[in-house]
């Protein structure tokens, strides 16, 4: 009789064991989707949603403060996005707030970011819907890169075009650095503009003596 | 001459008595299987007509229960626990050269809750229930007291069979449960083996990634897992051959059975979760 009772009382700590570890599940997994706590509902309108699902979160000032409760289409170019935010942050998200879709970090689940609004202004209404800011999707950077990428090819293509060009001689700079005879020339250009400098030097000495320039010059120090 | 032809000719019969034999057996495997299906199918029906029906044994339930679920809870644990820390060692390397080594938590909980903890529980409840069940119900249909409880006015299917198929469907989801919470704290120490992260960090960042489709689904399956394991134990049990032989034929195909229900339930259990697009 005795055992028997063991054996039930070993029994019924299991079940209470086992539920009360259930319940405890339910509970952790129930508060993170908002399902024990005061909430509130906005919606937002986004023209894409890049992969966003229903249980995402809603993040305000990087703190997971809801979950992504519906999405429906509603046109063929836009789609509404229902939010349920913890009623705790109701306060802080403001009419001119502003919803973007976001990622938790580079490989992580999409997420809705609420960015605050001006603090003078009151709080967004339950039920109401919240400005959106459409994201940059990878799509997007995709095609920016390859502009990128284009133009750069491009520019590669003309510098190459000139460098040939140079390097065969073509042009001034080309003739400047492959041209013998053109540089020869330059060259007794440059003894031609040194030699004449230095008689231009002579003659302006002399005349700085003449008595004619005498006073002008003088004058002109003196200034 | 003569003798050559004779030879030739026994063994040409002989052959030929081999390929019959073979044809022979291949039939009488295909009907027994289809047998085997129609008798488990009858079983059932039988099951659930005594279940519904009064009088319920109740302490014969609880004591099952006891049998099978509480004496089972120390190896589901120790195995929920090995299981939570040899995948978190497992994983940690491949989610270190990802950088992702934060997601380990959330990792390790959704693949035990989903999938490993209540695979693992069933495949252990089948190795010692099931086998349990099987050799006990068969022993007792060798030495005759079904047939004595029979005589005596007891209803033999009712306190026998339906009293442990109902106990191993109630108990396993119970060890699963408890299987999940040992496994997630195997998997807090194989985390602290290697990184310091305290035990609420650790929970948060398991329950951050789980949802209630990963908890529902996995507990849904562990009732038909363990009813499973329970009728298949009585089942070949309670229809088990006369002699010794018998005893040890309805223990063993009882485990390999019952193993094998519990991987196509599970193969169906996850085509309905994914076709409900939990």
């Amino acid at each position: 009789m005795q055992k028997n009772t063991g054996s039930k009382i070993k029994l019924g700590i299991l079940v209470s064991v086992s539920f009360a570890l259930l319940l405890i599940g339910i509970y952790f997994i129930g508060e993170k989707q908002q399902m024990f706590s005061a909430t509130f509902h906005v919606s937002g309108v986004f023209k894409d949603i890049s992969g966003l699902q229903v249980g995402n979160n809603v993040r305000f000032s990087g703190i997971n403060v809801g979950v992504i409760s519906e999405i429906e289409q509603i046109t063929d170019t836009t789609v509404r996005v229902g939010m349920t935010i913890n009623e705790k942050t109701h306060k802080f998200i403001k009419k001119n707030s502003k919803a973007i879709i976001g990622s938790d970090g580079l490989m992580g689940n999409k997420i809705v970011i609420i960015l605050p609004g001006i603090a003078s202004l009151p709080a967004i209404a339950n039920n109401d819907t919240i400005a959106t800011t459409q994201p940059v999707s990878m799509d997007d950077i995709l095609i920016k890169i390859k502009q990128t990428s284009d133009n750069a090819a491009d520019i590669t293509g003309s510098l190459s075009m000139i460098m040939d060009n140079i390097s065969e001689g073509k042009g001034t700079i080309g003739k400047l650095f492959f041209d013998s005879a053109f540089a020869q020339n330059l060259d007794a250009t440059l003894v031609n503009i040194k030699q004449g400098a230095g008689g231009f030097k002579q003659n302006m000495d002399a005349a700085s003596h003449n008595f004619l320039l005498r006073g002008f010059l003088k004058r002109k120090n003196k200034k | 001459m003569l003798e050559y032809y004779n030879t030739k000719q026994m063994e040409k019969s002989a052959i030929l008595e081999q390929n019959d034999a073979t044809e022979n057996g291949f039939i009488k495997t295909l009907t027994d299987f289809f047998e085997g299906v129609s008798l488990l199918t009858k079983f059932t029906i039988r099951f659930f007509r005594q279940a519904f029906k009064p009088p319920f044994e109740f302490k014969e339930i609880i004591k099952q229960s006891y049998i099978i679920g509480y004496q089972s809870f120390p190896l589901v644990a120790i195995t929920g626990f090995i299981m939570g820390l040899v995948i978190t060692i497992q994983s940690r390397p491949t989610l270190v050269q990802f950088g992702a080594e934060s997601w380990l938590p959330g990792m390790v909980a959704v693949s035990m809750i989903r999938e490993i903890a209540p695979v693992i529980t069933a495949l252990i409840f089948a190795g010692k229930v099931g086998s349990g069940i099987g050799a006990e119900l068969a022993s007792m249909k060798v030495t005759e007291q079904i047939d004595a409880m029979e005589v005596s006015g007891i209803n033999p299917f009712k306190y026998l069979v339906v009293t442990r198929i109902l106990a191993a469907t109630i108990t396993l989801p119970m060890l699963s449960i408890i299987a999940d919470a040992i496994s997630l704290y195997g998997s807090y120490i194989g985390v602290n083996l290697k990184n310091d992260v305290s035990l609420r960090l650790f929970f948060l960042q398991a329950f951050q990634s789980l949802s209630f489709s990963d908890l529902f689904p996995s507990l849904f399956k562990t009732f038909f897992f363990g009813f499973s394991v329970g009728l298949i134990g009585c089942y070949k049990g309670y229809n088990c051959k006369k002699g010794t032989e018998g005893v040890g034929i309805a223990a063993n195909s009882s485990v390999v059975f019952g193993s094998l229900a519990i991987f196509i339930i599970d193969m169906i259990a996850v085509q309905i979760t994914s076709l409900l697009n939990c």
